[in-house]
């Protein structure tokens, strides 16, 4: 009890850490290894609540696939991977916007009870629940990202001014 | 397994939503746009599996697979970003959002 709650603040700290790092620091590349800690990190604590399907997925998609697309991202749109960015300043609105916003959602948790249980699921419930019962919309994720790979070799194809 | 407070994950999320809203606000490189609403996105998936943790049920499950249809979505979003993102820098040369302004003229 104590230890998972302890589990919790140390994920939680690391993966508020790491999220400002990204946006923070200042090569580029060194933001992608910030953010690869930041997903592996989410996905340690989608497996402290019992999803471990969803922690496989995070490591896999985001921790994987999303990092090296960045990564290639960079590699083919500079010359020398490893030039520094000009950072632009810390505003004073864009950070009372971010600042709105969370005590925005803090004042809404007031509604919830504190300290409820956390149920596991088995994966194989899940794959039941995904499949046969919101079957149709997995249908539709897989319509959509077609129609999203199409757009995407339009918009990089050559010879396209 | 019980205990782990609501209110901790609840902050967890709304801060991961600040530090995304910060990003997307104040970075002008297309790249660091995209991690930007990234982290954003990912609060949301957060939101959604502790409180399917928390419901139980089908509910619950319901609540596990929209996470898991919010994840493709998420990546095939930077899919179409960084398609964006090479179309962008064969056109001008760089990737800085805020030169692009072709659609306002």
């Amino acid at each position: 009890m104590i230890l998972e709650e302890l589990a919790f603040l140390a994920l939680a700290v690391v993966a508020l850490a790491t999220a400002l790092l990204a946006l923070l620091v200042r090569e580029l590349v060194h933001t992608i290894l910030w953010i690869a800690v930041f997903f592996v990190d989410l996905s340690a604590i989608y497996f402290l609540l019992e999803a471990p399907f969803l922690g496989v997925l995070q490591l896999g998609v985001y921790a994987g696939a999303v990092t090296v697309l960045l990564l290639f991202g960079i590699m083919v749109t500079r010359k020398r991977i490893f030039s520094r960015e000009a950072t632009t300043g810390i505003g004073a609105v864009p950070l009372a916007l971010a600042l709105v916003t969370f005590i925005f959602v803090i004042a809404s948790v007031g509604e919830f009870s504190a300290g409820a249980t956390v149920h596991a699921y088995d994966p194989t419930y899940l794959s039941q629940n995904l499949f046969n019962v919101n079957g149709p919309w997995l249908l539709l994720l897989g319509l959509i990202m077609l129609g999203a790979v199409g757009g995407a070799i339009y918009l990089v194809r050559e010879g396209r001014e | 397994m019980s205990g782990l407070p609501i209110v901790g994950f609840v902050g967890l999320s709304a801060a991961l939503l600040a530090v995304g809203i910060f990003g997307i606000l104040t970075r002008r490189n297309f790249i660091l746009l995209l991690i930007a609403i990234e982290i954003a996105m990912n609060a949301g998936i957060l939101n959604f599996v502790y409180f399917a943790a928390y419901t139980g049920g089908t509910a619950g499950l319901t609540g596990q697979a929209i996470a898991v249809v919010l994840v493709g979505f998420a990546a095939t979003e930077v899919a179409v970003g960084l398609a964006i993102v090479l179309a962008l820098n064969r056109l001008r040369g760089s990737i800085n959002v805020a030169e692009a302004t072709e659609l306002r003229r």
